[in-house]
């Protein structure tokens, strides 16, 4: 039985793999063995590294991160109004796709969304190249060496945004103070202060604390996924790279390996800036239907100075 | 000039695909891990209420029980949401 399956192998390509696969275990083992205590290859730091400080003012590596994820929003945001054609070409329909999908989802939700559709299409797109600008080259491998205790840690230049939950929970806080400031525009403080007490009023020692916990939930949820999923793929790609790039010498193919995992990560970076967006529109959504219903008399003529849907010929102008 | 409860004018006369309401499938993503959060910061606030009064564990327990109905109230909450609409 083992000799036929030992011929089988020969014949196939069952022992290149047999090879590479205790080729990769031995590199990961003398990989992740630490050679002295807490000393280790692959070295992801969970928060921002500070990289230096403006009269006090600390700049850390996520902080280049946003700014450049902005720097690139903005210059594509000057190229497409800059050149823009009522008949789009390739880059612009490419650039308006984005735009023109959230619009129209934003557009059945209330019909009060021209009020929330550019936060939600500012917050997706922040989101988005944020995400994605830490799977490009040179995106936390490229930095200043540090020699500690005759250790080398390497301190990137730049950091993506969304693996800082500063950056995360700094959007979170957005996305809260604005649906508390609907719900008090569309009920008043005393009438949002009634709500988090509930009805009957006697039950409002227990239903007090119970809406503040439910309310606050929405805040930690938001920052803590994305900054959860975007952390955990650096850490899983910084792994990857680190395992490959040694079992690259026995299976050139291990090359190749990093890339699955690039793939994923950009299909994730897409959901994550979906549903961060997607929730803060829930969100808003409930705070105005919560009031009125969703779609009522009064909030129609609320609305009657900006009417209708986003032009989809020219979505470029639909987030007013 | 004539409104739709769509909130579209008599200027877009030619017929318009359905809008589309947000996709529920974010909230699948939210609620899980709403639930999880709702009791951390009850049992959170109420350890951090019981070291300052030292209280132990009166706070911890009235906060875990407050989580865990804050947990209840979201799913209540995000039923009552999707039934709605």
């Amino acid at each position: 039985m083992a000799r036929s399956t030992l011929e089988s192998a020969r014949g196939g390509i069952g022992w290149p793999l047999v090879l590479a696969a205790a080729a990769v275990g031995a590199v990961a083992v003398y990989i992740l063995t630490p050679k002295e205590e807490g000393e280790s290859l692959i070295h992801v730091a969970i928060s921002a590294e500070p990289l230096f400080d403006i009269f006090g003012f600390v700049v850390t590596n996520s902080m280049v991160g946003a700014s450049l994820a902005s720097l690139i929003l903005l210059a594509g945001a000057w190229y497409v109004t800059r050149r823009s054609t009522l008949v789009p070409g390739r880059l612009q329909s490419m650039l308006e796709l984005p735009v023109e999908y959230l619009a129209s989802i934003a557009s059945g939700s209330t019909s009060r969304w021209r009020s929330y559709v550019g936060l939600v299409i500012g917050l997706f797109l922040m989101i988005l190249v944020a995400n994605w600008l830490g799977l490009l080259p040179g995106v936390g491998t490229i930095g200043i060496v540090h020699h500690e205790g005759g250790h080398e840690t390497l301190t990137p230049f730049v950091r993506p945004a969304s693996a800082d939950l500063n950056f995360t929970l700094g959007l979170a806080i957005i996305t809260f103070v604005t649906f508390v400031a609907w719900a008090i525009r569309l009920h008043g403080p005393i009438g949002y202060l009634k709500e988090l007490v509930g009805e009957p009023r006697i039950m409002a020692p227990l239903m007090f604390p119970i809406h503040l916990i439910s309310e606050l939930s929405r805040l930690v949820s938001l920052s803590m996924r994305l900054f959860g999923n975007i952390f955990a793929g650096e850490v899983l790609l910084a792994t990857m790279l680190a395992l490959t790039t040694a079992a690259v010498f026995v299976l050139p193919l291990a090359f190749f390996v990093p890339a699955v995992f690039l793939g994923l990560e950009l299909i994730f970076g897409a959901v994550q800036a979906l549903v961060f967006a997607l929730l803060t529109m829930t969100y808003i959504t409930m705070a105005i239907a919560e009031h009125d219903g969703g779609h009522t008399e009064e909030a129609e003529e609320h609305d009657e100075r900006a009417p209708g849907r986003p032009d989809h010929s020219t979505s470029a102008s639909a987030p007013a | 000039m004539a409104i739709d409860p769509e909130g579209s004018t008599d200027r877009d006369a030619q017929p318009e695909p359905a809008a589309k309401g947000p996709p529920n499938w974010g909230i699948a993503f939210d609620l899980g891990l709403r639930l999880g959060i709702s009791v951390i910061l009850g049992l959170g606030g109420g350890l951090l209420l019981d070291s300052w009064l030292h209280t132990s564990p009166i706070f911890t327990l009235i906060g875990m029980v407050l989580g865990i109905g804050a947990a209840m109230y979201t799913i209540w909450d995000v039923a009552h949401d999707a039934m709605r609409r």
